[in-house]
């Protein structure tokens, strides 16, 4: 019954400030950083360490998107990608290769999703309590199955798929990287040129005019659900590649990383409005931060002032543009 | 106003209802990591004497071994006819100090009569402690320093010498370097003691040898893996911005997880087998990054030999026996040339599996 008078976000006048608030953002942070002495520029090696680190929350913050579209909210994201890490690592130590461990990680995060769509469209949970849960429940599964400690895995080919360096000069950046324009690609289609994408934004905007325009409210939301839980899947898998290990303690209190990029992207968390390029910019700009401060030299702590700040300002600027449209 | 009145104490009991179950959920939520129990020779129940054990997190294989030597001090004891039980349980991160103080805690209203504990932060674990040894069960610090005296503040630690392992991976580099060069560090964690004693340890000796220039940020690895991954790379992006082959000549990394993280950029970067690395602790992964050349040479501790000490001095506390208040349970630094020796081979790759049994999974 909320968010009534925010349903006409998707078209017209606003769009393209939407578009480009957080390009304008990105570029803002790079300039200051750029304004800052010794007035370090970007080389390509940093460009692509920070591509990378962008990959994972990148990936795992488009299926925010979808989600958020919606008016949903996915805290449980960290504790599927530990565990579709898990299971990849278990399946590829059990010599059962990659055609598997593949398929299987992605599986996971398609099974965790269709919980949490359960539990959220079907028994019609909070998505903020429903997805609290499954956050405990999806780790301790993790650290069930993998007796709480990190799985080696033997050498399985998907070690370059997300390192700095692409395993081919020709690639410029990572696989990873591609995957993660690949899915943005992917995820913009979905959202804004398909029905489905039209309908969840309608029940995000206001989901009772959308019940009453014959929206199957609770499938849309469900679907929206298994695609977050997919490309979280994805997102572990990308993960385990790095690190070569399932490890069931990475990714925590990655939400907050993942629903940051979201937001700084321009997105509201009441729902009806998404941002692909918006949620890549958001993704880019945190991974970007925590190089420079790497690169400058400064103490970690600097880093989380910022970051938080970051966040702040962005929504900030995004509700004084709502209010002013309004 | 009644139509008010009602429409606040609907919204008032909704939202009770709703902090309930959000209650409930963070409860369920709130494991407190991993959890083993021994109780070796007859049932725990009756006049038991129960040990705590408590790590700093139970993912890093470091803390398997800490395992497998309690376990083994458990089952020599019960050999020996005394009938003791012990319950191995962590934090599952080892920067939460909040969950291992609430583990403590919840351990000593669970009756343990001793607790064997490797304190996450030297200050954060003071307080717990005291509470705990004023009530009466006798606390031995293992691996990690904690604010106050052994042999007052808690019955005893027993640790490597930090200072001196981290010396020796100093030493190391200077010998192998002829005392010329760029040596880069990376930290561990803010607030770890035993890491910081060996980062101290590094730097002084490195100071000490003279001609070398020491890259050290003061950036930190972080808790895991992954994050230590990500500092390696960001680090060696901002040494090396165009990555550079000769931006720096050796690195060294205080612990497992920053080894494994910076293993992981180097290999990357095409620089494994170009700069000397010295890691720190031992796992398979590393051991293999050792035996391939990757990793040049690893400081081991002996951390069977904590866990089993833990365990034996705890037990020598609860008898009233004396103990040593302090006991350095030693470091060596292993090269590639020397990795099958045979004192190595049983400091790097214990046979952890047999000591912790076919249950121990």
């Amino acid at each position: 019954m909320n968010a009534a008078s925010d349903a006409s976000e998707t078209g017209s006048s606003g769009s393209w400030w939407r578009v480009a608030a957080p390009l304008a953002g990105l570029a803002v942070v790079v300039l200051v950083f750029l304004a800052i002495p010794p007035h370090l520029g970007v080389t390509a090696d940093q460009a692509r360490t920070v591509a990378v680190h962008a990959v994972i929350v990148g990936i795992a913050a488009l299926g925010a998107t979808i989600v958020i579209a919606g008016a949903g909210l996915d805290l449980s994201v960290g504790s599927v990608i530990a565990l579709a890490g898990v299971v990849a690592a278990m399946l590829l130590r059990d010599g059962h290769g990659l055609w598997a461990a593949i398929p299987a990680a992605i599986g996971v995060g398609l099974l965790c999703g269709a919980y949490n769509g359960l539990l959220i469209a079907g028994l019609r949970l909070p998505a903020f309590i429903a997805t609290l849960g499954t956050l405990g429940f999806f780790r301790g599964v993790a650290k069930w199955i993998s007796g709480s400690r990190a799985i080696s895995a033997p050498s399985h080919g998907l070690e370059t798929l997300a390192t700095p360096r692409p395993p081919y000069a020709w690639m410029i950046v990572a696989p990873g990287v591609w995957i993660l324009l690949g899915l943005a690609a992917a995820t913009a289609f979905l959202l804004h040129r398909t029905v489905f994408g039209r309908h969840l934004l309608a029940v995000g905007g206001n989901e009772a005019a959308a019940k009453r325009c014959g929206i199957a409210v609770g499938r849309v939301r469900l679907f929206s659900y298994l695609v977050a839980g997919t490309f979280a899947g994805i997102a572990g898998l990308l993960q385990f590649a790095r690190l070569q290990s399932g490890d069931p303690t990475v990714a925590i209190g990655l939400e907050l990383d993942v629903i940051a990029a979201v937001v700084i992207g321009g997105a509201s968390l009441s729902g009806g409005s998404a941002s692909v390029l918006g949620t890549l910019a958001g993704a880019v700009m945190i991974a970007y931060l925590r190089n420079r401060c790497a690169v400058l030299g400064w103490p970690n702590h600097v880093q989380e002032m910022i970051v938080g700040h970051i966040v702040i300002l962005a929504v900030a600027v995004d509700l004084w543009r709502r209010r002013r449209h309004a | 106003m009644t139509r008010f009145a009602r429409t606040d104490r609907s919204m008032a009991a909704k939202t009770f209802a709703g902090s309930l179950a959000v209650l409930a959920v963070l409860a369920a939520g709130c494991g407190e990591g991993g959890s083993e129990s021994t109780s070796e020779g007859g049932d725990a129940g009756d006049a038991s004497i129960r040990i705590a054990v408590v790590p700093k997190g139970t993912t890093h294989e470091y803390w398997r071994s800490v395992q497998a030597g309690a376990i083994a001090a458990t089952r020599d004891l019960n050999d020996a006819g005394v009938a003791v039980e012990m319950v191995f349980r962590g934090p599952d991160r080892e920067d939460d100090r909040e969950q291992q103080i609430a583990l403590l805690e919840n351990l000593q209203s669970g009756g343990f009569d001793a607790i064997v504990l490797a304190p996450l932060d030297q200050q954060a674990l003071a307080a717990p402690v005291r509470r705990i040894r004023e009530a009466g069960t006798p606390v031995v610090v293992i691996d990690s320093g904690l604010e106050g005296e052994p042999g007052t503040d808690y019955e005893s630690f027993i640790a490597t010498d930090n200072y001196a392992a981290g010396r020796l991976a100093g030493e190391h580099v200077a010998k192998s370097l002829d005392g010329v060069g760029r040596v880069l560090l990376l930290r561990y964690l803010e607030g770890s003691e035993s890491t910081t004693q060996r980062e101290e340890g590094f730097v002084a000796a490195i100071a000490e040898a003279g001609g070398f220039e020491l890259i050290d940020p003061r950036r930190f690895a972080g808790a895991t893996r992954a994050t230590a991954q990500e500092a390696s790379e960001n680090l060696l992006s901002s040494v090396a911005p165009r990555g550079e082959e000769d931006a720096f000549d050796a690195v060294f990394c205080p612990n497992e997880s920053s080894t494994y993280g910076m293993l992981r950029a180097i290999s990357d970067r095409g620089l494994a087998g170009k700069v000397l690395f010295v890691g720190f602790d031992a796992s398979p992964d590393l051991v293999a990054a050792l035996r391939e050349g990757t990793i040049d040479a690893l400081v081991v501790q002996d951390p069977v030999r904590m866990g089993r000490l833990g365990v034996e001095t705890a037990m020598k506390a609860l008898q009233g026996e004396a103990v040593e208040a302090r006991i350095d349970t030693g470091a060596v630094l292993v090269e590639s040339a020397s990795i099958d020796e045979p004192r190595h081979r049983d400091l790097l790759s214990p046979d952890l599996d047999a000591m912790l049994g076919a249950g121990g999974s």
